[in-house]
């Protein structure tokens, strides 16, 4: 293949860096602005202490459920289809289209204490809205299809031959799960992952509604960014933004690996 | 295998056979894990959607078309329409350009670019949107006054949708052959020709579909646009942002009202998409 | 002892794929299930491995009813016509997944895998991964992984479809010089009928779901039940108002015949066509070895008399 003109490359280039990585380098540039001490009692500040502490919460609940939910409904659309799972399938990428405000307030509208289920909950016992839970809900629901959408694909064109021929030398469906199906999805799982992962890190606008905000008790990372801004508090929110610029990056990362290993994978199959 | 935003055609193989796990589990256990998974999403999306249209007619039609075109909201569509179309069609010519270069060229530096495109995938939208005001707003180093212009929020939105528009067309970049091309060259094409004529109509769906899913991402975005537009009502409020001022002022029915319309909007310009590029594919 | 497949029909859907399939599979022999696409073949051999559901009938493999056990308890050795292999696992452990799947002792386990390898000739591969083999090595890979669980039953689908001409037609004679080492009862599907001539000692003609026939390779090829089989094994040609043999014809040069003239003549090299027309418009062609053809050197225009050799 030819190559391209040198100014198509050239703009492309200033195009990239100018677009995203000035902005990114500008985080950065911000968080460390003022110095090493100042960057150091920001992260004593107690509001953003709780915030970081909050997310991660929210993170080592959402992403696994998300995965788990995620390889077993992919599984079960490509080997099972039934009206079902081809209705889940059509449904799957709903969450990807909508607003996040829009669905902050779907999710209060069906489980707010005056929504739908209000009274049911009350009676249980259970505070999801405004609550933690809440955030865990919005945050499964905005990344819901990332898992699936990675491996659907994937498990197709794989084919379940492997699995068939496993299972005519005696292996059960857990078995053949493990040594022969999870081998070959694991780095557009890891991909999949990733992506979650990022997308629970960084969400705003529905926790922004689902959460209410209460500094100090529901008020995740990205709020409490929002938050301090809205104060006119730049510095404590750049450094707030910084945690998350640099966790963004270290995804980049896992996401290029997971990338070049399944490329990897992928070609030697001929 | 970039963040999957078009699902690659799925080549139609023979259907899986269900013999070999159809004894594995017996019936009940087959079917709890079913109805399990049909209860999850039902309880994640299915409901709260329902909860959402039942809402916003809780009070009949009259009340629903009433909300859904105040001039509020009128103002917030428009501006949110034309920002929108205005950056996904910026992103689909760039998106093209950048991934013509990613797939085609080798140059120092390539790498840090391919890993770049997907930043905004990953970085919090309030992180870019507070980013972006403090760079092109008042406090700008580079004295760009861009807050409470449209031009701030289109800015905004093609940060958050070039992924979109290149990792669309990227994969079938990679794996074009080009051979048309060399025949159309043979038959004494100039490049532009050949550009505009056989290689813009081969990848005009993977453009579409990355263009409409920009467009998508870019009516609902809220967290990176909401500082840098100012939020004035009328002029630079969009709609994700009205919706919020009325979920947060005690209107949950005019918010759910114009939430529907926007879904409205959403689920038009992805069927016209969807249409659009199938129609391209069929045509060839 | 054997495979006895008794009323056997399935359906997908709407579509009748099989029809009341009923044979007998002798013991230890090598059977060709042969057919067009579309036959339901390659869904027969699917469902006597337990990888598809019956609908009707009842499937018997060594005195065990087995129609309604899965795959795993049939003890069964199956290869796909894309080998199937394990990419994630070496070639050692590709063989030994049965092994370890009975939970045999790794000491016991090197030693059968061992033998295998050497007994498909990759006994050198065993620490290299399937990416690395060439079809025809993945294709023994495939079957010593299939004979490692000792199978009663031997199923193999389309297993030399992919390959190329040279590198099928060894493993061909090497798969067939196998079986008989071994004894294994062997079922083969195959749309190729020269193959399944060649490798089987029993041939079931499949055709739309049904058997059309079943018996020795020269048994059915010489005594045809039908147009279908006839056509099916080998080339016909029309002559009298029959179809016969292009190589049951011959050029004669005196006796009782036809007389015809010779359109063209098709030089193959070890085989000659004759292709000649006759007054009343029909065409038959002719097989002729090549050394009858050298003798008789027939030209196009000569004036010839066509009769049947016996």
């Amino acid at each position: 293949m030819t190559k391209s003109p040198l100014w198509l490359r050239f703009a492309v280039i200033v195009y990239v860096l100018g677009l995203i990585g000035v902005p990114l380098g500008f985080v950065f540039q911000r968080m460390f602005a003022h110095g090493w001490s100042a960057l150091v009692s920001a992260f004593s500040d107690p509001a953003m202490r709780s915030a970081m502490w909050l997310t991660v919460r929210v993170v080592v609940v959402a992403v696994p459920v998300n995965t788990v939910v995620g390889v077993g409904v992919a599984l079960w659309i490509v080997r099972h289809p039934s009206w079902r799972s081809r209705l889940i399938d059509r449904v799957i990428d709903v969450p990807l289209a909508i607003s996040p405000i829009i669905i902050g307030l779907m999710l209060e509208l069906a489980y707010a204490t005056n929504g739908w289920f209000g009274r049911a909950e009350a009676a249980l016992g259970l505070h999801i809205i405004f609550s933690y839970p809440g955030i865990v809900l919005a945050s499964v629901f905005v990344s819901l299809p990332l898992v699936s959408r990675q491996l659907i694909p994937l498990l197709r064109e794989i084919g379940d031959h492997q699995e068939q021929t496993a299972a005519s030398l005696g292996a059960g469906p857990v078995r053949i799960f493990l040594t022969i199906t999870m081998r070959s999805i694991l780095w557009a799982t890891a991909y999949g992952v990733s992506l979650t992962t990022a997308r629970v890190l960084g969400e705003y606008g529905a926790v922004l509604i689902v959460s209410g905000n209460i500094t100090g008790l529901t008020q995740t990372l990205t709020l409490n960014i929002g938050s301090n801004f809205e104060n006119y508090d730049a510095f404590q929110g750049f450094v707030g933004a910084g945690v998350l610029a640099t966790t963004s990056v270290l995804i980049l990362l896992v996401l290029g690996v997971a990338r070049h290993r399944e490329r990897k994978r992928h070609e030697h199959l001929a | 295998m970039a963040p999957d935003v078009t699902a690659p055609p799925t080549t139609p193989t023979q259907p899986p056979s269900r013999g070999w796990l159809r004894w594995r589990a017996s019936g009940v256990t087959s079917a709890t894990s079913q109805g399990l998974a049909l209860s999850f999403y039902s309880l994640v999306v299915l409901i709260p959607l329902a909860a959402l249209f039942s809402s916003a007619f809780t009070h009949g039609w009259g009340v629903f078309w009433r909300d859904a075109t105040a001039k509020e909201a009128i103002d917030a569509y428009r501006l949110t329409i034309e920002c929108s179309l205005v950056g996904a069609a910026l992103n689909a010519v760039a998106g093209l350009g950048t991934a013509w270069v990613l797939v085609r060229d080798q140059f120092p530096g390539k790498a840090i670019i391919n890993a770049l495109i997907d930043l905004p995938f990953a970085l919090p939208t309030v992180v870019a949107g507070v980013t972006f005001y403090t760079l092109y707003g008042p406090l700008s180093p580079v004295h760009l006054t861009l807050t409470g212009t449209w031009v701030g929020i289109t800015l905004a939105i093609v940060f958050v949708t070039l992924p979109f528009t290149v990792r669309s067309v990227q994969p079938v970049l990679e794996t074009m052959t080009f051979s048309a091309e060399a025949a159309a060259s043979t038959l004494g094409a100039s490049s532009v020709r050949v550009f505009f004529t056989i290689t813009l109509p081969t990848l005009a769906p993977a453009i579409i579909t990355g263009a409409g899913l920009a467009f998508a991402r870019a009516m609902g975005e809220y967290g990176s646009v909401v500082f840098i537009s100012n939020n004035l009502p009328y002029h630079t409020e969009v709609a994700s942002s009205y919706i919020y001022s009325l979920a947060s002022s005690q209107n949950p029915v005019g918010a759910a009202a114009t939430a529907v319309a926007m879904l409205v909007f959403a689920l038009i310009a992805l069927t016209a998409v969807s249409i659009t590029s199938r129609r391209l594919v069929r045509g060839r | 002892m054997s495979i006895s497949l008794e009323h056997l029909s399935k359906s997908f859907g709407a579509d009748q794929v099989l029809t009341d399939i009923n044979d007998i599979v002798p013991d230890g022999s090598l059977t060709a299930l042969l057919g067009p696409s579309g036959s339901g073949k390659s869904t027969l051999l699917r469902m006597i491995a337990g990888l598809e559901t019956v609908d009707e009938g009842r499937i018997v493999l060594h005195g065990r009813d087995v129609t309604t056990l899965p795959a795993r308890q049939r003890n069964i050795g199956f290869c796909f016509q894309d080998y199937a292999p394990f990419y994630q696992l070496s070639v050692f452990d590709n063989v030994a997944y049965g092994l370890k799947v009975r939970r045999k002792s790794s000491a016991e386990i090197r030693r059968e895998v061992e033998e295998l390898l050497a007994l498909v000739r990759l006994e050198d591969f065993a620490n290299r991964y399937p990416r690395q083999l060439s079809g025809g090595q993945r294709q023994r890979m495939a079957l010593a992984r299939a004979l490692a669980i000792k199978p009663e039953v031997l199923l193999l689908d389309e297993p030399f479809a992919a390959l190329d001409a040279q590198v099928g037609g060894e493993l061909r004679q090497w798969v067939r010089s196998l079986q008989h080492e071994l004894g294994i009862t062997t079922l083969l599907v195959t749309h190729n009928q020269a193959e399944a001539m060649e490798v089987a000692d029993r041939v079931v003609i499949l055709n739309r779901g049904r058997i059309e026939q079943a018996g020795a390779p020269a048994e059915v090829y010489d005594a045809p039940a039908n147009d279908f089989v006839r056509s099916f094994l080998g080339p016909t040609t029309p002559f009298e108002g029959e179809q016969v043999r292009p190589h049951d014809l011959a050029l004669v040069s005196d006796g009782p015949g036809r007389p015809g003239q010779v359109r063209d003549v098709i030089r193959l090299g070890f085989e000659v066509r004759v292709v000649v027309g006759f007054v009343d418009e029909t065409s038959s062609w002719i097989q002729l070895t090549h050394d009858e053809a050298q003798r008789l050197n027939p030209t196009v225009g000569e004036n010839v008399t066509v009769a049947r050799r016996h």
